[in-house]
């Protein structure tokens, strides 16, 4: 598959990927139906069944692509984000500054606020178009704050009134002599939020990566979402220098990623960049399956060490680093075995984290992933991160598909009843589980559970919050869900709908 | 052209609907509105909008805003490709009957976002045919282009007005008022402040109608919303259309008292002039006072010992700088001014009233201490609200600034501590504390000069 770069709007991950968002099953069946639906170099025999979606009549408030691109231009070092939008869509500026700082706080980097500006659009530039006040603020953003580059993200308003913001920041662009760069994220345009990750790696790719780059050997790109540093004590003793991208980064960054000698993705669902660069860059993107649990931390540094020419490097640090956690790992395992785990996140990282919890010994029977991609950009079938799980650690009965449906999440969980829930996207899935009576760690920075390292913080992480089920479980026992009590009975995510009221 | 950002004034004139760009943007959208329906307890709102559109709006003015929690598990249409391009009245209906069989409520709140609002869904039509079978479901516009979550609030209580309390010939029960004040999650007090209002208004005799928060008994209070004797406009500006709407149509006269009273002094006089409106029983009311008042003053006793032995050793502020929503400034900087003798600062006001009103509440300002020179300014744009105040002569004065969490640079910057009023509040975990009224005041003091003391001691 071919990315096109050409045209400033990105092609949606739904159309790229097949992305789905609703469907309830076996893990192994939703593994065999998207390996047959978009190519299989296996050789399986799946008897012939098609990714088919599921759908539900209800739905409820979930997240849109324009918050995840936004957010992530917002934490580029030295950038303006102008929202060309009504007011509402900029509401996510405090959380961004929020987020800025405590990136800031665990980088290293300069304590303040991220600049974004909104232009406010209101009823009259809906009627009249927007672009020269769009125009104004790229200008005012330029005078402000003397930025090296400004993202203008778009919005469903400006989208459905049909605002030409590439002609506007070209205009700007031509004026003020800094990159002025677009990013196409309507809401409406995809189903599923994952895609704003496609919608700023298409920016960052098109206008933030020069061409006729200079080797650096030793440089590794790790593309992340977002977090401390927790790569550089597992790739400095192969002798590379980790170039962190994604997740709050300096333009040199961004810059160099054209002259690392290799990428490495730490979720598959942002493989977009790593994909673009080797495509337009050659810098070959790593494919082993990622580094979650002993087995396939060990093959992930490996196939690192053989991209990168540091095989004599790499068996003395994997043993070292086995040799390191295993009292503490031995300890966990002890610690948490015979408990129930439940994993929801986004598709890869709730793959990594319940190849975590198998790894730590935790039973882990459901899962709940807010979308699923049936293949990646590269279509490389090592990365089909469902699949290496099935293979590696068997079947997860019970997975669910659902862009964090609280409703259904109720369900999942009502059919798990699992002893404790590890989850992103705190805004539904850990609150419900509290409010449920189950202890939830909720994972903010997705490197916590990543490497070696990683088993022992997340096993921590899930004992130190095992106690709070004495507070759960009063609350729960005091407060309730307005669902219909046949709902709330309900174990099956994707019910049919058509009980009476 | 003007720059839309350099010029303040909306040349279309229009009522709150666009004041240019801003910068650290300090309020959501019509749609945030969902806050106000959500804090009716037994309300649930149906967004008719994008993906992300509520969620956005109540993680901004629940979750990260004083993380006020809240229950928010909304059903919105989720609108994508084919409904902007077939529309998406179909999509509602579906959602609509759907949810009826999945959730329960006592009143359904249908908001439109900017979608559908310019594929032009008749949200109304859908609407209409669920009320026609009797379920209590309402639609409010609140397309996030026409106006802030403060316009938004008030078009979300006509509807509810409208559409859901009945009228009828039910009698009218004296001293019984309607109360509509503080924004809900906007203002990250508005819990406790809400649950002070209603002590003391019934503690002068009043039944309360506070119609929104844990203190309200939900949606059958806004069933009584007609026998109300009247209505209670406690805030600059807010709900003085909702007010006006009641009066034209059950002929309730209501009060506006501006200025949301903190501490004592305010208190009491506050509810002496709601007790002469009302008609109350006076001796009731001063008995009240009284007590409030022998409880209140014990407490500045005993903070009078910390305000003036350690003026000098942790250099207590002598000027206060707010940024803030209107009804939250006016009410902080006339406690900080009139009653604890600070001197003013600007008072930046930050929600965009409308014009009609400014006037008004910059009289308000004006008369604060006998003309200490208090003046409101009206901007919402962050940038330029930092460079007002750092433009301002503060020799010799030592500052303290009560605003939101975009101030903390600023604060650290001119050197004051920085006490969070106002949204967006993203370092205070607030649940029930409140700042006004009598208990209300001493939190408030408690809050302010334990900041002071530890920016102080500790750097």
């Amino acid at each position: 598959m071919v990315l096109n770069l050409k045209n400033p709007q990105v092609e949606t991950r739904d159309q790229r990927l097949g992305t789905i968002t609703q469907w309830d099953g076996r893990a192994d069946q939703l593994v065999r139906d998207s390996v047959f639906t978009y190519g299989c170099s296996k050789g399986c025999d799946n008897g012939g069944r098609r990714l088919c979606e599921q759908s539900s009549p209800f739905q409820q408030a979930s997240m849109c692509a324009e918050h995840i691109a936004v957010t992530n231009a917002t934490i580029i070092q030295e950038s303006v984000v102008v929202q060309h939008s009504p007011i509402g869509c900029a509401a996510s500026q405090s959380f961004t500054a929020r987020y800025y700082r405590d990136l800031a706080a665990r980088r290293g980097w300069k304590l303040e606020d991220p600049k974004s500006i909104c232009t406010n659009l209101g009823e009259q530039d809906m009627v009249f178009g927007g672009v020269e006040r769009l125009e104004q603020t790229i200008r005012d953003a330029f005078e402000r704050h003397d930025p090296r580059v400004i993202f203008v993200a778009t919005s469903c308003a400006t989208g459905i009134i049909g605002d030409d913001v590439d002609g506007a920041a070209k205009r700007v662009e031509d004026e003020i002599g800094i990159p002025v760069v677009t990013l196409h994220c309507e809401g409406f345009k995809s189903k599923h939020w994952s895609s704003g990750w496609d919608v700023i790696e298409h920016g960052i790719l098109r206008r933030l990566v020069p061409h006729a780059p200079q080797r650096q050997p030793d440089l590794i790109n790790v593309i992340h979402l977002g977090g401390p540093d927790v790569f550089s004590p597992l790739l400095n003793p192969l002798g590379l220098r980790v170039n962190l991208v994604m997740g709050g980064n300096t333009l040199e960054r961004l810059a160099q990623m054209s002259e690392a000698a290799a990428t490495v993705t730490m979720c598959f669902v942002l493989s977009y960049l790593a994909t673009g660069l080797e495509q337009e860059f050659g810098v070959p993107e790593v494919k082993a399956p990622l580094p979650y649990g002993l087995d396939a931390t060990d093959n992930w540094l490996r196939d690192i060490a053989r991209l990168t020419g540091t095989e004599d490097k790499v068996e003395a640090g994997i043993a070292s680093e086995r040799a390191r956690i295993a009292p503490e790992l031995a300890r966990l395992r002890k610690a948490l075995k015979g408990k129930r785990g439940f994993v929801a996140a986004g598709a890869a990282f709730a793959h990594g984290l319940l190849a975590d919890l198998r790894e730590l010994g935790v039973d882990v029977d459901s899962a709940f992933s807010f979308h699923h991609d049936p293949t990646t950009d590269s279509g490389d079938s090592q990365q089909d991160s469902l699949g290496h799980l099935v293979d590696v650690w068997g079947d997860v009965p019970n997975y669910t598909v659902s862009p964090d449906q609280h409703f259904q999440a109720h369900a999942a969980l009502q059919r798990a009843r699992p002893d404790f829930v590890i989850c992103r996207h705190s805004g539904t899935m850990a609150v419900l589980a509290g409010r449920m009576g189950i202890p939830v760690l909720p994972i903010f920075y997705s490197n916590d559970g990543l490497g070696y390292e990683g088993l022992l913080t997340i096993g921590r992480a899930i004992l130190r919050v095992l106690p709070r089920k004495r507070f759960y479980d009063d609350v729960a026992a005091h407060s309730s869900f307005p669902y219909q009590p046949w709902w709330l009975a309900e174990t099956d995510p994707y019910a049919a709908i058509a009980e009476p009221a | 052209m003007l720059s839309p950002v350099t010029d303040n004034l909306d040349a279309s004139g229009a009522f709150c609907s666009s004041p240019g760009a801003i910068e650290q943007v300090r309020y959501g959208c019509s749609l945030g509105a969902l806050a106000s329906v959500i804090a009716i307890p037994g309300a649930v709102p149906i967004t008719h909008c994008g993906p992300g559109c509520a969620t956005k709006q109540f993680h901004a003015l629940s979750g990260i805003n004083a993380y006020q929690g809240g229950e928010f598990h909304v059903p919105s249409s989720n609108l994508g490709n084919q409904e902007v391009i077939f529309g998406g009245a179909d999509r509602l209906d579906e959602l609509i009957r759907s949810t009826l069989k999945v959730m329960q409520a006592d009143l359904f709140v249908v908001q439109s976002g900017c979608i559908p609002g310019l594929v032009g869904d008749d949200v109304g039509s859908v609407v209409r045919s669920y009320q026609k079978q009797g379920v209590p479901i309402v639609f409010a516009e609140t397309s996030g282009y026409r106006g802030n979550n403060f316009t938004g609030h008030e078009t979300v209580i006509r509807a509810i007005i409208d559409q859901f309390v009945d009228v009828n010939d039910a009698p009218l029960q004296h001293g019984l008022v309607n109360v509509w004040s503080l924004l809900p999650y906007q203002n990250p007090f508005w819990r406790g402040d809400l649950t002070e209002i209603k002590r003391i208004l019934e503690g002068v005799g009043l039944e309360v109608n506070i119609l929104f928060g844990p203190s309200s008994a939900g949606v059958e209070e806004w069933r009584a919303i007609q026998r109300a004797q009247f209505n209670l406009v406690l805030s600059p500006w807010l709900g003085l259309a909702t007010a006006a709407h009641l009066e034209d149509l059950y002929g309730q006269p209501f009060l506006h008292v501006p200025t949301i009273p903190i501490g004592a002094k305010a208190t009491s006089a506050f509810l002496r002039q709601v007790v002469d409106f009302a008609g109350l029983d006076r001796a009731r009311a001063e008995a009240f006072i009284a007590q409030e008042e022998k409880e209140h003053y014990v407490y500045l006793r005993d903070f009078a010992s910390f305000y003036a032995g350690c003026t000098s050793q942790y250099r207590l502020p002598s000027t206060a700088i707010v940024v803030s929503e209107s009804a939250y400034n006016l009410a902080v900087a006339s406690f900080l001014v009139e009653q604890l003798g600070l001197n003013p600062g600007p008072m930046v006001i930050s929600e965009n009233p409308p014009a009609d009103f400014r006037e008004t509440i910059q009289k308000s300002y004006r008369a604060l201490a006998d003309g200490a020179g208090a003046e409101a300014v009206f901007e919402q744009d962050g940038h330029r609200i930092h460079e007002l105040i750092r433009q301002t002569d503060l020799t010799g004065e030592v500052p303290i600034v009560f605003g939101s969490t975009w101030e903390a640079a600023l604060a650290d910057e001119i050197g004051a501590p920085l006490v969070e009023i106002g949204y967006p509040c993203t370092d205070e975990v607030v649940l029930s504390r409140a700042y006004v009224g009598y208990r209300g005041a001493l939190a408030l003091i408690e809050r302010t000069y334990t900041t002071v003391v530890r920016a102080s001691t500790m750097g």
